[in-house]
């Protein structure tokens, strides 16, 4: 048996997560009231969040330097990868939680496929992500309007690119911290912790101390998701704009590398 | 109920405590999450006063704010007891019918459970976030009346957020997806309670809504009370008997609504 | 085509005090013990055939089989199943193996039966004709039609075991690893497994590595036979050779005559064999190996009694692995 190309290999792939998305629309709709309330349950969550950004400028026309809708566009672009990266990753929290916990993840082993993209596939097209990439989209596309922004043809180009290495940056975070689950079992509270401070890329990082808007560029590097891009789009800044790409590769590279290290050690505990 | 019937609900207690501090990077986490959390409120209003010389209207000045919005989390890491998390999960997987078997009221059996996780996430948690931020910025010190009708509210505020976490856990009988009714919970009861922002700083029509909720008395109650934002013994005593009524309202619709579900156990079998 | 060389898995185990103050105690540190699962196994299984993997619990077999399929990746030593590390190259011997771990699923948790076999289908990239042949099959001897479009989760242990079962065989493995394949399912069911799982092995040659807490899955299916004890193989050959190793033989007779008397007369002639009566008035006979030979014990039953039918059944295996078990560990 020869190693078949790459290019055959990503064909393979891709017919795959075609067929497994397929599947997944399908069920979608025979579970039309679970598909409501995860979507619908993500809408209110930005609605909220819209609220507060609402109430703060009802105090103040510009905090750091951004006006109302200058946020709104930086909040509805921070949920465009974080809506997609949703509706394809989502079976990593089922891992952390409780999938190495108790031996389930074995399954993901003696498949003939990537063990990473068998576990994904479970939940391919996970119907809560659609509720945020379409306020996202929506909220978006409102504040675009609303500040009359004009986006150049290399912005408009960069656009999709953009979106998807932030939802890279966002999958390799994900499974950065999931991937600890191999070493202590459940992983649930550091995934849930570094989730938690991607909230902080939904706002202009100019608002933070220096120190945490350091920590959200470098460390973890939420600001590729949302801020650099955004800024960008709105202002033209294309100061970090180039790290994008060094960053995703990157943060793609080192989550890969600590998968692997990762189901090397795995221990199938149970029966 | 006397004591020897209460003492049959100790080995819930401390049987959740002890699986509790088996995993003790939870504390680190929810610790976390909490400083996140209050970071994010902190550094967006600090923004705002840093572009208006003036108080905040309903009198909140920065050290006020920031009090504010830093207890507000307390209190939701207290009420955040898992007890949601684990009654859906015994609902999914049928082991509901189990605990009907038990010589015990099973949402008292679950109160108990809850309850060692918010006092245990009450000291742990929550004493070294407010010592962390209380370092960092300038807070206001509450009163030791205001510190009393605190310590009252927030044990009703426990009932409150008991009561609305039972009702999200026995919706587990009506959708699979939990998941989604604890998002809904998180971001709609949070913003209602006043968790994000106070309601005097909500705009009329949406604190108007906000008021006639039950959800208020979980944070904007409690610390009206401890930071002084109200008016007279008769302000104070209103906000007690509002929180009351709504703890003993969700109490009944709890206990109703687990009616509902073991006649639905003993039809369906779980 | 498979082979354990010195397979070796060691488990660090955090060990934690009992009660409230056990628990308050890892709060701040934690002691891990070393355990050693599986001590150095070495075995080969020639391709086509069907084993058994028999050892006490905790003898370390499922762990040896989690090596053997690439889910885990051993301390020390080597296997090799259809000439690859399993460990290695997950992904290329996946496409060689079925598994079915009993009390685990490796269906789509949340889709319907069909919808999981469409899914295996994809991506083991199963030609046309080999998918139909399998699924008429399965349908034949599980009946799968018969699971509908339940999700997997809601189905009942029984019905899932039958999937499981034929989603492990239905890419025409050259392995498949089977440990407690029968579990949860009625008597026919239990038949029809073993009946399918014969038939593979005998139309493609399947080999079978089967672990089985059920002897009789084990007598109806297995040619060859390997126990294991504190994770060293302690014997291997085929199934007669194992219960040949008993060390005490039974005769079951029946006679013209008063059973208790013979009773008295038998220990008192065979020095060392005892003789009971069973719930349906027979005597039994057991005697130890090494004192006397069958032909002896039959002659001294046919001198002494009017015998009108005569068995000698096969060693009962749970009694010779007891045996095998217990000689291990006094030594």
């Amino acid at each position: 048996m020869t190693a078949p190309g790459p290019f055959s290999t990503a064909a393979r792939y891709a017919r795959l997560t075609w067929h497994l998305s397929a599947v997944s629309v399908h069920r979608l709709t025979e579970y039309r009231m679970d598909f409501l309330l995860g979507a619908g349950g993500l809408v209110l969550r930005v609605v909220c969040q819209v609220a507060v950004v609402g109430m703060v400028f009802r105090q103040t026309p510009r905090i750091a330097g951004w006006d109302y809708h200058e946020v709104l566009f930086l909040l509805g672009f921070s949920l465009l990868p974080r809506g997609l990266d949703r509706m394809f990753t989502d079976q990593l929290w089922v891992m952390a939680r409780k999938l190495v916990q108790n031996g389930d993840f074995f399954r993901y082993l003696i498949r003939p496929v990537h063990p990473l993209f068998s576990l994904l596939s479970e939940r391919f097209l996970y119907p809560d992500g659609f509720g945020e990439l379409l306020t996202g989209a929506a909220l978006t596309w409102y504040a675009a309007d609303r500040l009359d922004l004009r986006l150049s043809a290399a912005q408009w180009l960069l656009l999709p690119l953009l979106v998807l290495c932030g939802t890279l940056v966002l999958a390799s975070i994900k499974t950065l911290f999931a991937s600890l689950a191999f070493w202590t079992t459940n992983s649930f509270p550091a995934l849930y912790a570094a989730n938690q401070l991607g909230d902080f890329s939904g706002y202009p990082l100019d608002l933070y101390h220096p120190s945490l808007r350091w920590l959200l560029t470098w460390l973890l590097p939420y600001a590729f998701t949302a801020y650099v891009p955004a800024t960008y789009l709105l202002f033209g800044r294309t100061g970090t704009l180039p790290w994008l790409f060094v960053v995703t590769a990157g943060a793609v590279t080192l989550a890969l590398v600590v998968w692997h290290r990762g189901v090397d050690r795995y221990e199938m505990t149970g029966s | 109920m006397n004591a020897a019937a209460l003492r049959r609900y100790t080995p819930f207690a401390a049987s959740s405590l002890q699986s509790l501090l088996q995993y003790r990077s939870t504390f680190l986490i929810n610790a976390l999450t909490a400083t996140t959390a209050v970071g994010v409120q902190v550094f967006l209003w600090r923004a705002v006063y840093g572009g208006r010389p003036g108080g905040l209207p309903g009198g909140y000045d920065l050290p006020r704010l920031t009090t504010y919005v830093l207890l507000a989390q307390v209190l939701g890491l207290m009420q955040a007891s898992r007890v949601d998390e684990e009654v859906s999960g015994e609902v999914q997987r049928g082991d509901i019918a189990v605990s009907l078997l038990r010589p015990v009221s099973y949402p008292l059996s679950r109160f108990a459970t809850g309850l060692p996780v918010s006092l245990t996430n009450a000291t742990l948690v929550a004493v070294p976030v407010v010592a962390l931020y209380a370092l960092l910025l300038p807070l206001t010190t509450p009163t030791w009346g205001g510190i009393l009708l605190f310590a009252f509210s927030a044990a009703l505020s426990l009932v409150i957020g008991f009561g609305v976490n039972l009702l999200v856990g026995l919706a587990g009988f009506v959708t699979t997806n939990i998941w989604g009714v604890r998002v809904v919970k998180d971001s709609v009861v949070a913003f209602f309670a006043g968790q994000v922002v106070p309601l005097a700083l909500m705009p009329g029509p949406l604190a108007a809504v906000a008021r006639v909720l039950p959800f208020q008395g979980m944070v904007d109650g409690p610390l009206r009370l401890l930071l002084g934002r109200y008016d007279g013994a008769a302000g104070a005593a209103g906000i007690l008997a509002v929180q009351l009524g709504w703890a003993l309202a969700l109490c009944a619709l709890a206990a109703l609504a687990w009616r509902g579900a073991v006649r639905r156990v003993e039809v369906l079998g779980g | 085509m498979i082979v354990a060389e010195n397979l070796v898995k060691e488990f660090k185990v955090a060990e934690r005090g009992p009660g409230l103050m056990g628990s308050l105690s890892t709060l701040f540190s934690r002691e891990h013990r070393l355990v050693r699962a599986v001590a150095g196994v070495s075995f080969e299984i020639p391709a086509g055939t069907k084993a058994a993997y028999i050892g006490a619990n905790g003898a370390g077999k499922s762990t040896t089989v989690k090596m053997l399929t690439g889910i885990m990746t051993p301390t020390s030593g080597r296997a090799l199943v259809a000439g690859l590390e399993p460990y290695r190259e997950r992904r290329r011997n996946a496409a060689n193996i079925g598994v079915v771990f009993g009390q685990r699923s490796q269906l789509w948790w949340d889709l319907p039966v069909p919808d999981s076999f469409r899914i295996l289908r994809r991506i083991h990239e199963i030609p046309d004709a080999v998918y139909r042949r399998n699924m008429a099959l399965f349908q034949e001897l599980l009946d799968l039609d018969a699971l509908g479009n339940t999700p997997v989760r809601q189905l009942s242990l029984g019905q899932r075991m039958r999937a499981e079962v034929a989603a492990s065989l239905v890419h025409d493995p050259k392995v498949v690893f089977l440990d407690e394949p029968t579990v949860g399912l009625d008597l026919v069911l239990k038949e029809a497994v073993r009946r399918l799982v014969n038939h593979v092995n005998a139309e493609l040659g399947t080999t079978v590595l089967l672990t089985s807490h059920d002897m009789g899955d084990i007598t109806a299916i297995c040619d060859r036979v390997l126990v294991v004890n504190h994770g060293e193989v302690v014997h291997r050959g085929t199934m007669h050779e194992l219960l040949r190793t008993a060390d005490t033989r039974a005769v079951v007779f029946e006679h013209l005559g008063a059973a208790d008397e013979a009773i008295g007369l038998i220990e008192k002639g065979l020095d060392g064999a005892s003789a009971t009566l069973t719930e349906d008035g027979r005597v039994k006979v057991e005697y130890p190996v090494a004192r006397w030979t069958a032909r002896q014990v039959m002659g001294f039953l046919l001198d002494h009694f009017d015998v009108t039918d005569c068995v000698a059944p096969e060693p009962d295996v749970e009694m010779v692995l007891r045996r095998i078990y217990a000689g291990r560990a006094a030594a």
